[in-house]
């Protein structure tokens, strides 16, 4: 929003040199978000008035001429292509050194002294684009220059002075006004300006409408909820013409094209109180005898409604309209509709003041994607005293702009609203308790009276009276009451403390620090590379990878081909593969995040409700492909293993019982155990499932669920030393050929149980492939024998490592190797 | 016996100048004293033979001269040895400059971790406890708790996400809703931080993201003023960007909280003095706060004429981008190693 310094000065004393941006910040540190201060006349340094003294056709160019300018202190020679010049006129002279956009187009260009086709030229002879004022002169082709004939300005005069182009205009971000319907005009504005340079405040006080009789003027409101109020008043009298220059220039001031006196008004009363107004034709509404019957209602579903700009709606039946007898002339608190707007021969007229319920301007403005300087104020929920000071203003306005007009209907209204009258009771030292600063008494009144609300003292309490313009949404509870204090105050003059609390540890959060722990061990000890993705996935990729499990689905995905949320990280994690593989030979990634189960119980979604959201488990996700590694499978596991390792509950693989899910390699698969529960996968990539996606490159993952994982997680660190040996170990290696069912896991088991000697069991070497029998593996480890008693003869050991390898041959059916 | 002495001592000391190599001196230390045929050996091996009186004295000669020898040597030997290891330095030249090959792997944390971390560990040090809830939260928590009702304007500020079929449930906006959940978990007094994942409903561009990072704070009890929250933003942006950094509060209306301001600090790459990055103001935006409005309080079940308190929320996903001066919000999402191998 747009608001002019000229404007704010009808209603609170600003002095000539204040400067503007301190305004500027004032405003944004107590009110709203001033995002530029723009002055007007910058820009149209060394550009004055100039006059056509004498003019001549250009000896060597058909389109130029030759004119000499009187510039104030002589004449000037300066060559020129207007097609609307003449002697006599005044002109927008730009000197030597004046920057202008050459053709109203690129970069500012300073003025020079040039030679035109032989002739000297010592400035030039400006057309509206070329200086920024194309929407004060409309030009009709692009030759044609600015006509200042009509000013009294003499030669000389800078050409901001002549125009009145003195203005300021703060350009207000309106996300910064959406609590604050008051602000919505200038005079909202004025009244914070005027607190906060504590001045006095100017309030508006046209006089009362004085109603005539010729016409009937009524108003049914349907439902006086959503139009708490409805005023409406019809004029004669009207001759339709553009507005006065001064009222013109305001409106184009803050970046509204004027029309023409009617429609200015109810614009320029609009942007000065924040109330939007309608002007209708009377002939519009008016039954055959002249009388006037307005009826608010709601549309009917499906109702067509052709906007003023003649576009076309269908509306729904939450919608609001004005209407006559037979139709809707207006969608009521957004935009007029066509046939009832004031045109040319337009001699009647009926001025529309109301108030709609918020929430409903808001629904059907969205609903059909029509928003207006209208319906933004509206949707603010607009104070309902507003609507009689604003038709007030109207009337006033069009009787000055239009000496002839009287109103000929009594002023019709339906009023169903009751402004809290109940003061907010602020007790005594709540600011302060609030804010942990003391502000004088006297300061706070003066505050609060500025900003227009009723202070009484009632036992030391303070009674704060709301006006109606911040009465609505606004200001309804002490806390609101402490914010208006502390905002004008400043809080720049609030100082920072620290507050004190008990020195006990706050609650752990055990998930927290494991996801940390987790962060760290797999980037720092196994060297991968954590990622984030989306918590969206797309179906086409989910069904690629063959993912099992319905995926919940956005409603309105921002991204269209993503909808589904994340049952898994793998498909992200495929997809970073996916992207990464084709330069780099080596893509290590790992991913913390949530995963979305809509079968499975969350948490509650009311404290009050059974219902439960999804599951939300945190996950760990890990991806590995490495160009000519065969079996990325034991790098991924690895990783985990030293997961569990480090964190103190170790994790497992675990043959999965029947086949592992169709995107996993079926012979290179696993389920992840901790403390005898399934808490994750790790497996290959199928290759079919790999060459569906399009990875080249052998690739593993695995997945943890690390709320499941986090149950078996002791709580406090358990490794236990072990004394060290004081008699030396004995080692000896056994190498064999089994079948390739017996896993290492049951081997090693079975040596390390075979005897109390065995101490320590380490697998060396495991091999399938040429020089082994298909359907075998062969398999190496060192075995230390040791006992805390003694030391061991070789003998003994001997003797010990023979019975054990005869085991292996008898219970696994190895062959050994020498 | 006195002469021979002293004449296998200098004959050593001669010889062993000329030792040049281990294998010499070795030979030469056999050729003296090797138990069996050592000449020195042989030589004290004569002592019986001496009558008591001079054995004795020339056993205790003998003593000291087989000291001085080994002595020698001894030096000798250290003299070869550290010969050998300047050597070393010549024949087993690397260059050390080289890395090791085939390179390990060096794994990177996010950078969003790297700076969440941060700040926890901070607050963590005040005594904050760090919480997180749903990322798919109910309409109930992520709007009505929080004072946002159903039709307020705030809703249009933050277009959601929400989930087919369910129509009350929604991706959160906000850290916001973990207030309430904690407040009613944990009751009063409270501080805590929430960092996490957020969602807006709006399309990436190089400075808009749908998916991004937030941290939220919480400080309830019966004493806590605006003046608190305005030390801990202070603290934070003093630890975050130096102590030099000051503290901008203006008014900004967010429903959850009365009074609410936005927060600025002095922008650390100009130190205030105007640059791009805070668009010629001298000032970064990277806060959000205000005093706990008293309907969250109470939505949390805590009796807020007894209680109050001070919320904040920070974009990590901006800070994330200030600190590493990162021109792209989107690089965070994208899984790129060229980008993630930077932190």
């Amino acid at each position: 929003m747009l608001i002019s310094k000229n404007w704010l000065k009808d209603f609170v004393f600003l002095p000539d040199a204040f400067n503007p941006d301190e305004l500027a910040l004032q405003l944004s540190l107590s009110t709203v978000e001033v995002e530029k201060v723009i002055r007007q006349g910058a820009g149209l340094e060394g550009i004055v008035v100039g006059v056509i003294r004498n003019i001549e056709k250009h000896p060597q160019a058909d389109k130029l001429w030759l004119c000499q300018v009187d510039a104030g202190d002589g004449l000037l020679p300066i060559v020129c292509g207007g097609s609307n010049l003449s002697s006599g006129m005044k002109v927008a002279l730009g000197q030597i050194g004046a920057r202008v956009r050459w053709h109203g187009e690129g970069d500012l260009i300073e003025i020079k002294p040039a030679v035109i086709r032989g002739i000297e030229s010592q400035g030039m002879i400006c057309a509206a684009d070329e200086i920024g004022l194309g929407q004060l002169f409309p030009s009709s082709n692009e030759r044609e220059v600015i006509n200042l004939s009509h000013l009294k300005a003499k030669p000389g005069t800078p050409l901001s002075t002549a125009l009145g182009l003195d203005d300021v205009v703060f350009d207000i971000d309106n996300k910064s006004l959406t609590h604050r319907s008051d602000l919505w005009g200038h005079y909202g504005i004025a009244r914070e300006v005027a607190a906060l340079q504590r001045k006095k405040f100017k309030a508006l006080n046209p006089p009362p409408i004085k109603g005539g009789k010729e016409v009937s003027v009524t108003v049914s409101v349907a439902d006086t909820k959503l139009c708490p109020r409805y005023m409406a008043v019809a004029f004669c009298g009207i001759k339709v013409a553009p507005s006065p220059e001064w009222l013109q220039r305001r409106l184009i001031a803050v970046g509204l094209r004027p029309i023409n006196n009617i429609v200015d008004i109810t614009n320029y009363v609009m942007l000065e109180l924040g109330q939007p107004l309608h002007a209708f034709d009377k002939a519009s509404l008016a039954s055959p005898d002249g009388s006037v019957s307005i009826f608010v209602r709601r549309a009917q579903g499906g109702e067509k409604f052709v906007t003023l700009d003649n576009k076309e709606y269908e509306l729904n039946e939450d919608a609001m309209v004005i209407a006559s007898q037979e139709r809707a002339l207006g969608l009521a608190g957004i935009k007029g509709g066509a046939g009832s707007g004031v045109t040319d021969s337009t001699t009647e007229i009926v001025f529309e003041a109301a108030t709609f319920e918020a929430a409903n301007i808001r629904r059907t403005s969205l609903a059909l994607s029509l928003r207006t300087d209208s319906s933004a104020r509206f949707e603010k929920g607009l104070d309902p005293a507003l609507p009689e000071l604003a038709l007030r203003r109207a009337a006033a306005l069009l009787c000055e702009l239009c000496p002839g007009a009287r109103a000929i209907s009594a002023v019709a209204e339906e009023r169903h609203y009751t402004l809290r009258t109940e003061p907010i009771v602020v007790p005594a030292g709540f600011i302060e308790k609030k804010l942990g600063v003391h502000i004088e008494k006297k300061r706070v009144w003066d505050i609060l009276e500025r900003l227009g609300f009723t202070v009484e003292e009632k036992k030391g309490a303070l009674a704060v009276s709301s006006p109606s313009w911040r009465a609505v949404k606004d200001v309804r509870i002490p806390e609101d009451v402490v914010e208006e204090v502390a905002r004008i105050y400043g809080y720049a003059e609030i100082p920072g403390s620290l507050p004190e609390f008990t020195i006990a540890p706050p609650p752990a959060n055990r998930l927290r620090a494991l996801e940390r722990r987790v962060r760290d061990i797999l980037a720092y000890e196994s060297g991968l590379t954590e990622v984030y993705n989306y918590s969206f996935t797309a179906p086409e990729w989910a069904e690629k990878i063959g993912l099992p499990g319905v995926h919940l689905e956005l409603d309105n995905p921002v991204a269209k081909d993503r909808p589904l949320l994340r049952r898994s990280l793998l498909p992200g994690l495929l997809e970073n593969v996916e992207a990464n593989c084709h330069r780099f030979s080596r893509v290590g990634l790992f991913e913390i995040g949530r995963t979305y189960i809509a079968e499975a119980a969350g948490e509650r979604a009311a404290p009050d409700s059974d219902e439960l959201l999804p599951e939300q488990h945190s996950h760990a996700g890990i991806i590995y492909a490495e160009k000519n590694l065969s079996v990325p499978f034991y790098r991924v596991a690895e990783a985990i293993r030293r997961l569990g390792q480090r964190l103190g509950a170790d994790i497992s693989c675990q043959a999965y019982p029947s086949m592992p899910p169709g995107y996993l390699h079926p012979g290179r698969a696993a389920q992840l155990v901790a403390g005898g529960d399934i808490v994750g996968w790790v497996g290959e990539i199928h290759p079919l499932t790999a060459k569906r996606l399009g990875l080249e490159t052998r690739t593993a993952a695995a997945e943890i669920d690390l709320a499941a994982y986090l149950a078996y997680l002791p709580e406090r660190d358990t490794a236990r030393y072990e004394p060290l040996g004081v008699f030396p170990a004995v080692y000896r290696d056994v190498a064999f050929v089994v079948d390739r069912r017996h896993t290492h896991r049951a081997l090693c088991a079975a040596i390390r149980g075979f005897d109390p000697l065995v101490s320590s069991v380490e697998l060396f070497d495991i091999y399938a492939g040429e020089g082994v029998r298909s359907g075998a593996k062969s398999l190496g480890y060192h075995i230390a024998y040791a006992s805390p008693e003694r030391t061991l003869t070789a003998p003994e050991v001997d003797k010990v490592h023979a019975e054990l390898q005869k085991m292996l041959m008898a219970v696994f059916d190895a062959q050994l190797r020498t | 016996m006195r002469d021979d002495l002293y004449r296998i001592k200098q004959e050593l000391a001669d010889r062993l100048k000329t030792a040049n190599d281990l294998p010499g001196w070795e030979a030469l230390e056999a050729e003296y004293f090797s138990r069996t045929a050592g000449k020195f050996t042989n030589l004290i091996k004569k002592l019986k033979q001496l009558p008591e009186e001079e054995r004795k004295i020339m056993g205790r000669l003998g003593n000291e001269v087989k000291d001085e020898m080994l002595s020698a040597l001894s030096a000798r030997r250290s003299f070869l040895e550290g010969a050998r290891f300047a050597r070393l330095a010549e024949t087993e030249a690397i260059d050390v400059t080289a890395p090791f090959l085939p390179p390990l792997p060096m794994g990177h944390l996010h950078p969003t971790t790297h700076v969440q971390s941060d700040l926890e560990d901070l607050f963590t040090s005040m005594g904050f406890t760090i919480l997180d809830g749903p990322e798919l939260e109910s309409e109930y928590y992520n709007f009505e708790s929080v004072n946002i009702p159903a039709d307020h304007p705030a809703r249009d500020m933050q277009d959601t996400f929400y989930i087919k079929g369910h129509p009350h449930w929604v991706m959160r906006t906000h850290t916001s809703p973990v207030q309430v959940r904690a407040l009613e978990r944990y009751g009063v007094p409270i501080r805590a931080i929430v960092p996490g994942r957020c969602f807006r409903n709006e399309a990436t561009d190089p400075r808009h993201e749908h998916t991004l990072y937030q941290l939220e704070g919480l400080v309830v009890d019966r004493q806590i003023t605006f003046s608190h929250l305005k030390g801990i933003l202070e603290t934070v942006a003093r630890y975050l960007y130096g102590e030099a950094t000051q503290v901008r509060l203006r008014p900004k209306f967010y429903p959850f909280v009365e009074p609410g301001v936005n927060g600025e600090v002095t922008c650390f790459l100009c130190a205030g003095a105007g640059c791009r990055v805070c668009k010629e103001t001298g000032w970064l935006e990277i806060f959000g706060a205000g005093m706990v409005h008293p309907n969250v309080l109470t939505a949390g079940g805590v009796d807020p004429r007894e209680y109050q308190g001070f919320a904040f929320g920070l974009g990590l996903s901006r800070l994330v981008m200030l600190k590493y001066k990162i021109e792209d919000v989107r690089h965070l999402q994208t899984g790129d190693l060229r980008f993630l191998s930077q932190f």
